[in-house]
């Protein structure tokens, strides 16, 4: 049999740009980056931050350990954002949906266990002020690890960024969340799935949104140099 | 870690040499990927130049992504996940273009080994064309080019049980078809 002849501008380009490269660190190692910062951001905002005040009176499991259900969650979440960046490594429709579900459940969990560990009432929403704190405090807690592991995937190779983006959004909306579980007073329902699910749930939209930029911005490529 | 056979064993060698600068392990790796791949993007486009144009591409998004290929992994999964991607990106600015993609008259493909004995292999291959793509894209895969279900479904975004599923409706609209058409079904 007759060896393919590799056409020559793709033997010509392979040839000019053949450095050796170092694979990816395995899945893990680039999980503990965002760990690693989402540890630095909680540190510095319980450093930072008046905690809230009925954390003394609260179960352990429900004030600390509610955060850090969240908080490895999330993480989980941006893993797998990390695994789908690799070419060959795509999660399944229902694989995502039951991600998006475990993060609102979890999110929901916290709220009704703490609702049900606090004595007296809430209130209803919290004050408006209150809950608009909250939404900056969880876009704030969330950014650091949102970039890291947005850089983490551009130097991967995501097929499908969209998902790539909500997942990273997702994860790392859950993880601010469970840090600033540790800072807000008001757990009354509504006003944790207006504040904080909702900016959890904004912070997905908005890295499906990136993703969806950077698909448009792929075929663009493709529009002006295809045939 | 399942055990990998001596041509997916003989992959991950030829990807780790070139990953390590070595020309001649990427003219091997070319050599052995390029007809699997040409039948793989069959299912995506129907016309010999733009599949030809269409591997060019793959294998130059392969090269900038040579990093992300992590040994001692399967290396099939990786590349038709990219070879995929490219023809997805490819169709979808032809219709962003609105440009009607050409059809070529019937390629001679290689068909799957279990839809071979349903009949004349001209008229298996042409129901097997005229399937939707994603029952197509399985059988493909993993029929005729060995993948296992766990890494089709890795490669299209599915799971392993809805990758069953499809493969199984697919020969079973191939068998029905040519029962129809007065094979041997």
């Amino acid at each position: 049999m007759t060896r393919p002849e590799i056409p020559e501008p793709l033997r010509r380009t392979i040839a000019s740009d053949l450095r050796p490269v170092r694979p990816l660190p395995p899945l893990w190692k680039r999980a503990m980056a965002v760990a690693v910062t989402v540890v630095a951001v909680a540190v510095a905002v319980l450093i930072t931050h008046a905690l809230r005040p009925d954390l003394v009176t609260l179960s352990p499991w429900v004030g600390w350990g509610a955060a850090l259900f969240e908080g490895l969650i999330g993480l989980l979440i941006m893993a797998l954002a990390l695994r789908e960046s690799v070419p060959g490594r795509a999660l399944s429709g229902g694989v995502l949906g039951i991600v998006i579900g475990l993060a609102i459940v979890s999110n929901l969990i916290v709220v009704i266990a703490t609702r049900l560990d606090v004595a007296g009432s809430a209130g209803m929403w919290g004050p408006l002020t209150r809950g608009m704190m909250c939404s900056r405090n969880e876009l704030m807690f969330a950014l650091p690890a949102l970039l890291v592991t947005i850089y983490l995937v551009i130097r991967a190779f995501p097929l499908r960024p969209q998902i790539v983006g909500m997942l990273a959004g997702l994860g790392a909306g859950l993880t601010a969340d469970g840090i600033n579980h540790l800072l807000c007073p008001v757990s009354s329902l509504m006003h944790v799935l207006v504040w904080h699910t909702g900016a959890m749930l904004g912070l997905m939209i908005f890295g499906w949104c990136f993703g969806q930029v950077w698909t448009i911005v792929q075929i663009r490529r493709i529009d002006h140099s295809g045939p | 870690m399942t055990e990998l056979s001596a041509d997916q064993q003989r992959l991950v060698e030829l990807m780790t040499g070139y990953q390590n600068g070595n020309m001649s392990d990427f003219n091997d790796l070319y050599e052995a990927l390029k007809a699997p791949l040409t039948r793989y993007l069959w299912t995506f486009v129907r016309d010999a130049a733009t599949v030809e144009d269409l591997l060019q591409t793959a294998f130059l998004q392969l090269h900038k992504a040579r990093h992300t290929y992590i040994p001692p992994r399967p290396v099939k999964p990786w590349i038709y996940a990219i070879t995929r991607h490219a023809a997805l990106m490819h169709l979808r600015s032809h219709r962003r273009r609105q440009e009607a993609p050409p059809a070529d008259a019937l390629p001679d493909i290689p068909i799957p080994p279990e839809a071979e004995k349903l009949g004349d292999r001209k008229m298996v291959q042409q129901v097997l064309l005229e399937l939707p793509r994603p029952a197509q894209e399985v059988l493909v895969l993993h029929h005729m080019l060995g993948l296992s279900f766990a890494e089709t479904a890795r490669v299209i975004g599915i799971s392993a049980g809805a990758a069953k599923v499809r493969a199984h409706r697919a020969l079973k609209t191939i068998r029905a078809r040519m029962a129809k058409l007065g094979g041997r079904a």
